[in-house]
Parts: C-alpha cells; sequence; structure tokens
C-alpha cells in the first residue's frame, strides 16, 4: 500500500521534466505564441500536482515559469524580461500554478485520506462480522483472536485473556509462539496500546475493565484501526464469559428442575405402595375385629406402616432440606390444631400413653409454614414417645415467650437425652444420615431432631433440648407469633 | 339421576390402590368403578355419569388436574383428589380448578369414606340458618349467635364465616376466599386473609389457640371443621 504511493511519487518527479521538456518542444516547433502556451503549463503542472502532490506541483510550476520565461518571453533564449508587462504575466502565471496546484494536491490528498478511512471502516466491518459469526459458537475465542489478527494482516499473535489473578493464553497465529512478560500484561491492564519488542500489545477493554490482551507482530493495518479492533474483540470475549455464566446458571437451573422431580416422583412411589399396604391393613382390621388375637398383629401391622410413613417423612424432608427446596410459607397457625394434627399423625405410635396439652391462655398463633411446623412437633413427639417409658405422659404447651415469640415445649419422664445425641446436635448443620450413628434406635431418633432443628432455623425459630426438673427432656421450640389482627373494617 | 346407592369412580394408575378402594366402598354400601388413568377416568365419567369421583394426581396420559377439568366442563360432580406430601401446590390448583377435597397419601380408610360422606351429604337446599353446635349464623338475618350470645362480626369477618360455614367439612382455598369476600381486589393478599381469619378465630372459638370450627389447612386455606346440625 504504502510502496505503491511511493512509486507514484517517485514518477510523478521523473515526469516533471520530461512533460516540461516536451511541452516546451511542441511549443517552439509549432511557434506558439505566450498566452497559449502559458496555458498549456499551467494544465500540465495540475496535472503533476495532482499527480505527486503539492512538492511536485511546487517543483513543476517554477521549472514551467523558468521555461515559460526563458523559451517564449522576449528575449528569447535568456532569463531577461524586456517588457514590464511580461513580468506580470510570468508572476501571475507562478502564483497561479502554485496556488492551483496546492488545490489540487489538497483535494487529491483529502481523496486519499477518504479512500484509507473507508479501508479502516471496511476492515473493521469484517473483523465485526466475522467475530460475530464466531461468537454463536461459544468456546471458539481462538478463532476470534485469530480472525481479528488476519484483519489486521499481522503474521504473528496470541490472545491472553487476562482475569484477577492473571493470564491465560488462549490462542496463537504465526509460526512461533510469542511469550508474554508479566510486566507486558501488567502495562496492558492500563487500556493503552503499546509497542515493546517489535510487538504491538492491544488492550482489550470493555466497560473499562481490561479483559485481556491482543499482542502481535507485522501488523500492515494503519495504527488507527487497532483500538477499534481491540474493543471488538473485547466484546467477543465478553461475550463469551457470558455465555459461560449463563450456561452454569443453566446447568444449577436444571439440576435443580431434576431434584424437584426426581424427589417428587421418589416420594409418589414410595408413599402409593404405603398407602395401599395401610389400606389393605386398615380393611383387615374391619375384617377381623372379632378376633382379639388376630387384631393384634393387624395392630402391630399398622404400627410399622406409621412408623415407615415418619422414616419416609422424614429422609424425604431431609432430601428437600439439603436440595435447598425446602422454602418455608410461613401463615398464622393456631398451637391447639398444630398439637392436634401432630397427634393424629402419631396416632399408633401414642396408643395408649397420655398425653396432657396445655394452650396458655391469649397465646398467640405461630408464625410458621403449617407443614414444615408439623414436622417439627411431630419428630418431637415421636422422640420423646419413643425416649420414654410406655405408659409415662407426655406434655404439649404452648405460650408467648416475649413480645412476637411463642414457645413450644414437648415434654417427656424418659431417661434423658442420650449424650450422642445431645452432642450431635450441638455440631453445627451436619444432616449427613452417618452423622448420626449413635447406639441403636437414637440414630434415627437424631436424624428426626436433626429435620426438627433445620426446620424450626428455617422458619426463623430455635429449638433446644434441655434436661427436665425432676428427670426427663424438654424439647423448647421458639418460634415467631402470628402479627396480631387489627380490629375493625377491611 | 335416580340411584339408590351412589356411585363412586376411582381412577388411580396404582392397581392396589384402585381394588382395595374398589372393594372397600363396596363393602360400605356403594357401588364403585375404576378406571387406571385420566384417559380411562373421562370416558367411564362419561358413559356413567358417577355421584363422585375419587382420582389421583400423577396419573400417565392424562393427569389428576386433567381430568377434573374435563370433569367441570361436563358436570358439577363431587371431584375428591388424592395429593401426596410435598405436592402441596398440586392439591391447591386443584382445588382451585374445582375440586371439592383431598387426602393426602397415606390416607385412611376411615379419613377417606369421612371426606365421602360430607360430599355426598352436600347436596341439598341453601339453608337460611347455618346451625352448629354452639354456633348458629343466620344468613338471612346476617346475625351470629354463640352459645345464645350475639356476637359482633365486621362485614369482612362475616363474609368470611358465611363462606366457610357453608362449606363445612370442605376446604376452602385463600384465592376462593380473596376472589368471594374480596371480589378479587388486586393488593388483596394471603396475609391479609390470615390476619382477618385471626380475628374472626379470637371473636368465635371459645379457645381461638385450639380453633373448634376454622381449623387451618396447611398450604390451602381453611376448613371448617364442627358439621352441621340437621333439621330445622
Amino acid at each position: 500500500m504504502f510502496s505503491t504511493l511511493q512509486r507514484a511519487r517517485a514518477l510523478a518527479w521523473a515526469a516533471v521534466p520530461l512533460a516540461l521538456a516536451l511541452i516546451t518542444a511542441a511549443g517552439r516547433w509549432a511557434g506558439a505564441n505566450a498566452p497559449t502556451i502559458g496555458s498549456i503549463y499551467l494544465v500540465v503542472v495540475l496535472g503533476l500536482a495532482a499527480w505527486g502532490g503539492w512538492a511536485v506541483g511546487a517543483t513543476a510550476s517554477v521549472a514551467a515559469m523558468l521555461c515559460f520565461n526563458y523559451f517564449f518571453l522576449p528575449p528569447f533564449g535568456s532569463l531577461n524580461i524586456a517588457e514590464p508587462a511580461n513580468w506580470v504575466a510570468l508572476l501571475s502565471f507562478l502564483a497561479a500554478s502554485t496556488f492551483a496546484s496546492r488545490l489540487v494536491a489538497n483535494a487529491r490528498r483529502q481523496a486519499e485520506e477518504a479512500q484509507r478511512r473507508r479501508r479502516e471502516v471496511e476492515t473493521l466491518y469484517d473483523l465485526c462480522f466475522s467475530l460475530f459469526a464466531v461468537s454463536q459458537r461459544p468456546g471458539v475465542l481462538g478463532e476470534a483472536a485469530a480472525r481479528t489478527l488476519r484483519a489486521l494482516g499481522a503474521d504473528t499473535g496470541t490472545l491472553v485473556l487476562l482475569d484477577d489473578q492473571g493470564g491465560e493464553v488462549v490462542s496463537a497465529i504465526g509460526e512461533e509462539r510469542l511469550e508474554i512478560a508479566d510486566a507486558a500484561l501488567a502495562r496492558a491492564r492500563e487500556g493503552r496500546i503499546f509497542e515493546l519488542a517489535g510487538r504491538v500489545h492491544i488492550p482489550l477493554e470493555v466497560g473499562g475493565r481490561v479483559n485481556g490482551v491482543l499482542v502481535a507482530r507485522g501488523i500492515a493495518a494503519p495504527r488507527t484501526v487497532l483500538e477499534p479492533a481491540g474493543r471488538l474483540l473485547a466484546l467477543a470475549v465478553e461475550r463469551e464469559r457470558l455465555l459461560g455464566e449463563a450456561a452454569h446458571l443453566e446447568a444449577v437451573r436444571e439440576s435443580d428442575t431434576l431434584k424437584t422431580s426426581l424427589l417428587r416422583a421418589v416420594s409418589h412411589d414410595l408413599r402409593t405402595p404405603l398407602t395401599a399396604m395401610g389400606l389393605e391393613v386398615e380393611s383387615l382390621g374391619c375384617h377381623l375385629a372379632d378376633r382379639p388375637e388376630a387384631m393384634a398383629s393387624v395392630r402391630g401391622l399398622s404400627l410399622e406402616q406409621e412408623r415407615l410413613t415418619r422414616r419416609i417423612d422424614n429422609l424425604l424432608a431431609l432430601a428437600r432440606l439439603e436440595a435447598g427446596l425446602a422454602r418455608p410459607h410461613p401463615e398464622g397457625v393456631p398451637p391447639g390444631s398444630l398439637f392436634r394434627s401432630a397427634r393424629e399423625s402419631l396416632e399408633l405410635i401414642l396408643a395408649g400413653r397420655p398425653v396432657e396439652v396445655r394452650v396458655a391462655p391469649r397465646c398467640p398463633d405461630l408464625w410458621a409454614d403449617p407443614s414444615l411446623a408439623l414436622e417439627i412437633v411431630v419428630n418431637l413427639l415421636e422422640n420423646a414417645a419413643r425416649s420414654a417409658p410406655a405408659g409415662s405422659p407426655l406434655e404439649l404447651a404452648a405460650a408467648p415467650a416475649g413480645p412476637g415469640r411463642v414457645r413450644v415445649e414437648v415434654s417427656d419422664r424418659g431417661p434423658g437425652l442420650p449424650a450422642g445425641v445431645r452432642r450431635m446436635l450441638q455440631t453445627p448443620r451436619d444432616l449427613r444420615p452417618g452423622a448420626a450413628q449413635g447406639s441403636g434406635d437414637s440414630a434415627s431418633g437424631g436424624l428426626g431432631l436433626r429435620i426438627a432443628r433445620s426446620f424450626a432455623e428455617a422458619g426463623g425459630g430455635s429449638l433446644a433440648l434441655l434436661d427436665r426438673a425432676g428427670g426427663g427432656t424438654v424439647a423448647r421450640l421458639d418460634l415467631p407469633a402470628a402479627p396480631e389482627a387489627e380490629e375493625g373494617e377491611a | 339421576m335416580t340411584r339408590t346407592t351412589p356411585l363412586i369412580l376411582v381412577v388411580d394408575d396404582d392397581p392396589s390402590i384402585r381394588q382395595t378402594l374398589t372393594r372397600e366402598l363396596a363393602l360400605a354400601g356403594y357401588d364403585a368403578i375404576s378406571a387406571a388413568d385420566g384417559v380411562e377416568g373421562k370416558a367411564v365419567f362419561e358413559e356413567r355419569r358417577p355421584d363422585l369421583v375419587i382420582t389421583d394426581l400423577a396419573m400417565p396420559r392424562l393427569d389428576g388436574l386433567g381430568l377434573l377439568a374435563a370433569v367441570r366442563k361436563m358436570d358439577a360432580t363431587p371431584v375428591l383428589v388424592l395429593s401426596v406430601r410435598g405436592e402441596e401446590e398440586d392439591k391447591v390448583r386443584a382445588l382451585d380448578l374445582g375440586a371439592d377435597d383431598y387426602v393426602t397419601k397415606p390416607f385412611s380408610l376411615r379419613e377417606l369414606f369421612a371426606r365421602l360422606r360430607t360430599q355426598l351429604r352436600r347436596a341439598g337446599a341453601a339453608a337460611e340458618v347455618l346451625r352448629f353446635p354452639g354456633l348458629e349464623i343466620d344468613l338471612a338475618r346476617r346475625a351470629v349467635v354463640q352459645e345464645g350470645r350475639e356476637i359482633r362480626l365486621t362485614p369482612t369477618e362475616l363474609a368470611i364465616l358465611e363462606l366457610l360455614a357453608s362449606h363445612a367439612g370442605r376446604p376452602v382455598t385463600l384465592r376462593q376466599i380473596i376472589a368471594t369476600v374480596w371480589k378479587g381486589a388486586p393488593a388483596t393478599t394471603a396475609d391479609t386473609v390470615r390476619v382477618h381469619v385471626g380475628s374472626l378465630r379470637r371473636k368465635i372459638e371459645p379457645d381461638p389457640g385450639n380453633p373448634r370450627y376454622i381449623g387451618t389447612e396447611p398450604w390451602v386455606g381453611y376448613r371448617f371443621l364442627a358439621e352441621e346440625e340437621q333439621g330445622t
């Protein structure tokens, strides 16, 4: 590009004496008069200025003036001028040709400038287009970098992605791999294009953040396109990053959906046979109502079915918690209703055992997710029933506990908490079933207590297990109270 | 429909539940038929026009919600939904789509039959006065009398009580309450309903901490617990 322009200039310089000699000879031969030859000289000077630029034009006009004077103004054959009027003609020729060649050269230069800018825009447009085409396919930043380097006419180059920690080379074109010093990377982070050791470093900046640097050798494109090209590539890098993030989020969302549907399927598939089994046992109970010895077995079956249901409820609740799917939907829950539902859920486990229920007068409703609150109380009650001696009474109590809180207590006269369960409840949030490994049955009881505590915490409450005065355990659950209704019209 | 014994349609994809339920229904004195999924259920419904439908929600081909929609297009037949714990949204959606009640798996026959009787009893002329043990609601006079003593309720509380009591034994969703009492006013939230139910309970319940009349249905809304007294 530059060499063709220089060749054109050199040719224009060479053309100056040739053209003038030709015109002079032709004018002499034809015997042209001074005004005619003057205007011909002017045309030739303008042509040379347009071809070779202002310097060629100026030289040509001086040379043409001298030829005009020497050959066509009397006395011929000398640079003297006889008539003062011819001085005027000569000077006006010089002024006109110089001025005009200046204008012509300027116009020419502007045309060239426009041409150059057009080529730059074309380069960037092509680059933009090819980068866009590339970034439709994720994971091809290397190709985007290669296209940018090709658009810039570079023979060798490397793209380095920058993050907060450091740089990562993602692609290279050319024979050799360009090693980039840490110092160069640090300088690139400032966001300005610079040259170092014969390579151009183009920082890729978008939104005030340098997300990479393109290092190239042998760039043919004008410097002016480097910055916009860098910005385009920066956009491609940014887009790639965002696509990556979006894919990650999508994966997380899909895994949540999968978890939910898996839990649903498991829940449905486990509860359906359990329901069928329960119905059969109940039906059997109806048929055998008059056979006490068989009824003992039926009751045993029902009890086991209820226990199995509780285990499955617990495991599914645990799975929901771990999958982050247990989001509480609080509403006002009267403690009495909660206690009634809990006792109904454990009808057989509590059979033959007195349960004393005390709800303090003017005790506010609990502000809790009813399903979670029920799960908590059922677990506490089941745990109490399990640990206390058969037939010993259990107590359910609810009372206000300071402003905006309600305290629910499940008390038993059992042997107190096994050390294993107590220790386990003190360790924070380790819900793995294996973590509940204690002696025998207390393991599953511990799981129930853990679930109770996790649900209590999820509902903005707390659960503590305390030794009861006179022997036994008190499970103390503190939960938010429902907001007071305003008296008056809606 | 002139039947002496009510005809019950059981729709469940699980054969054990289907068999047990039809057998037990027959033993309890009902006529029972069954279908294995929503598509079959819909066909059987069209042909036999049962008096009540018991349907599972998760089924192949056409699920319980689809069957419910199909039934509702044909008739106001009571539909009882078998739901599963942890799928409360489906249950609420079914009720909002016109299901009349639900039981949660695993349920007992006793529970199911109690719900079923409530649904079958439901039909009948609208009474002027709803009488419950210890509570009388005079719909014409818009007065509430508890243990012989008249209680002053705000119009909103009265409207909620009338809605719940006229659906005694059946669940009423929060959305149904908002639609009926607030005419679906856009700013009404579930919490608004809960606040008003809270104050209603304090006025009509002898022991608000242990409600006798207005029970909370987790996730769903409320259920009027007391049974209407028969007779005048």
